[in-house]
């Protein structure tokens, strides 16, 4: 029996290890996701995709693939925001790992986000609608980039809502890269521009760094690893002691009051 | 008796702040208190043993299962209850709910005998009539008694409480005090706080921790013996102790080094906390 507290052995549940979790924990978690997030994302991003369609005009692959690309982002902002959890503290120290509460998270938003996508695509124009297997590679890369991110800020500061940082550094980076980006290492090309295929093979490239990043953050250390340097202990109210000031010795407050009883 | 947490030489620093400097302790049944000032490295320790986050040099075991692998951290945490000082809900959750998603994390797979136990430990908080309460619009206390319910899920053989009652009212921490009480039959307690009282009336042995290292290591009685003939009364700011105050007799109770013939007071176990702790402060600016 793996339960050991105050109670005799035979009144405590048993126990199964893993078998049966991962189903009996798909509805609450499913109830833990932040939908709001997804769907504000979702819904901005199917309206920046139908902008080529509402503009009235003859739509160019220029206007498609830039449509698609903001709409990937508007969901990529949106999923950032998966791997809030307020109660992240209170289940800390629970058997079963964060990696399959993430993963489950994963799960559930991912069919609906390849719905979503689909209707993305559908909605751009033929005329200027990109290579899909191309700009659904894009696509995937803003969305395993956020979830990077926050497993990230999961991972190294324990934080219970990663989503609004991830999803404002997501947005910074979303607008600095065209512009930063230098020219042999280009990603944001055109469909009908020669160097479209080699971007696209950096875009794997970024898609596999992402989603490794994903799996390593969303492991929990058992360990440290951090040099150590100088060290600097916290000191116990160094220098006044741990009363304030005591009348009469040199160590008085501003006030001149004796030390209050702490 | 075998000890059920047995801790040595655990470090941990965040970046050149040592948070935790070469604790070892060894905890057994009952409750035990651990007092410090705020940024002791209360929290940070509770946070190691309760495998939340890894040190970096050190070792524990919690019932023989080392932490320091991925199986031995897992077999720690099902043996493990822990309140964390500021403990987040998912607001929409009702009570039960809440602490039945906490029994699945904790693997109680079987549906009946898991609600049985969400059930179970709701009453033994004092929950059992508002189970059904979503956790928005329940009180501040009453949350607390829900995150309690959930550290309590599975019945931990180490229970871990991370200053749990900060920001209750007299009634409420009195309330808490008994649940700590009756959680601590039979299973180790690990309680961090700063209320002296609480260790006063509940802790069988009691550690303080300053500057990231234990200053004591005891009983309460032996805490509060550390202040014994340092406590006396005078009609005046007495200008050679280490604090002074008025009471609320006219009097001051001063605590340090007594002049010869000085009313001795019998001391408490806040004294013997103080004291100590002006010692470690001393010895860490020396």
């Amino acid at each position: 029996m793996p339960v050991t507290g105050t109670r005799p052995a035979g009144d405590t549940p048993v126990r199964e290890a893993r078998r049966g979790v991962l189903l009996q924990l798909v509805r609450p978690v499913a109830r833990t996701v932040p939908w709001w997030a997804v769907a504000a994302g979702g819904g901005l991003g199917l309206l920046a995709a139908a902008v080529p369609r509402l503009s009235g005009g003859e739509a160019t692959p220029w206007a498609g693939v830039n449509a698609l690309r903001a709409a990937a982002l508007c969901f990529a902002l949106g999923a950032a925001f998966l791997l809030d959890d307020p109660a992240r503290q209170t289940t800390a120290a629970v058997p079963v790992r964060r990696a399959l509460r993430h993963a489950l998270r994963c799960a559930l938003v991912l069919p609906l986000a390849a719905a979503w996508w689909t209707a993305a695509v559908l909605l751009v124009p033929q005329e200027a609608r990109p290579p899909a297997g191309d700009v659904t590679l894009e696509a995937a890369t803003a969305l395993a980039l956020a979830l990077a991110g926050a497993a990230f800020a999961v991972r190294r500061r324990g934080a219970d809502r990663p989503g609004q940082a991830v999803s404002a550094s997501l947005l910074v980076a979303a607008v600095l890269a065209p512009l930063l980006s230098p020219s042999d290492w280009a990603l944001f090309t055109e469909p009908d521009d020669p160097h479209w295929a080699g971007a696209h093979g950096r875009w794997t490239l970024l898609l596999c760094g992402a989603l490794l990043a994903v799996a390593v953050s969303c492991v929990e250390p058992v360990r440290r690893f951090q040099p150590v340097r100088r060290s600097r202990t916290r000191p116990a109210r160094a220098g006044k002691g741990v009363w304030g000031a005591a009348p009469g010795t040199g160590r008085e407050d501003a006030a001149g009051a004796e030390t209050p009883r702490p | 008796m075998s000890p059920t947490v047995s801790a040595s030489g655990l470090s941990l620093h965040y970046g050149a702040t040592r948070a935790l400097d070469e604790v070892s302790l060894r905890l057994s049944p009952g409750v035990t208190g651990l007092l410090g000032p705020n940024g002791a490295g209360k929290t940070t320790l509770l946070r190691v043993l309760a495998t939340a986050v890894p040190a970096d040099r050190g070792t524990f075991t919690v019932l023989g299962h080392d932490p320091s692998t991925a199986r031995g951290r897992q077999e720690v945490r099902r043996r493990l209850g822990y309140l964390p000082q500021t403990p987040g809900f998912h607001p929409d959750f009702t009570a039960f709910e809440f602490v039945d998603y906490v029994a699945i994390l904790k693997e109680l797979t079987d549906r009946g005998a898991r609600h049985r136990e969400a059930r179970r430990v709701l009453d033994e908080v004092g929950l059992g009539e508002v189970r059904g309460k979503r956790i928005r619009k329940l009180s501040g206390g009453m949350r607390q008694r829900v995150a309690l319910a959930a550290a309590l899920v599975g019945d931990p053989a180490f229970l871990v409480l991370d200053e749990p009652t900060v920001g209750l009212d007299p009634e409420q921490r009195m309330r808490f005090r008994e649940l700590i009480a009756t959680a601590g039959e039979g299973r180790t307690v690990l309680l961090s706080t700063h209320q002296t009282e609480d260790v006063a009336m509940l802790c069988h042995r009691v550690v303080v921790l300053a500057g990231g290292a234990v200053r004591f290591d005891g009983t309460p009685a032996e805490l509060t013996a550390r202040a014994s003939g340092r406590v006396w009364s005078s009609e005046g700011r007495d200008p050679g102790a280490l604090a002074g105050w008025r009471t609320g007799l006219g009097t001051f109770r001063n605590v340090g080094d007594p002049p010869p013939g000085a009313d001795l007071l019998e001391p408490t176990l806040e004294d013997g906390y103080l004291l100590t702790l002006d010692g470690a402060a001393a010895e860490v600016t020396a």
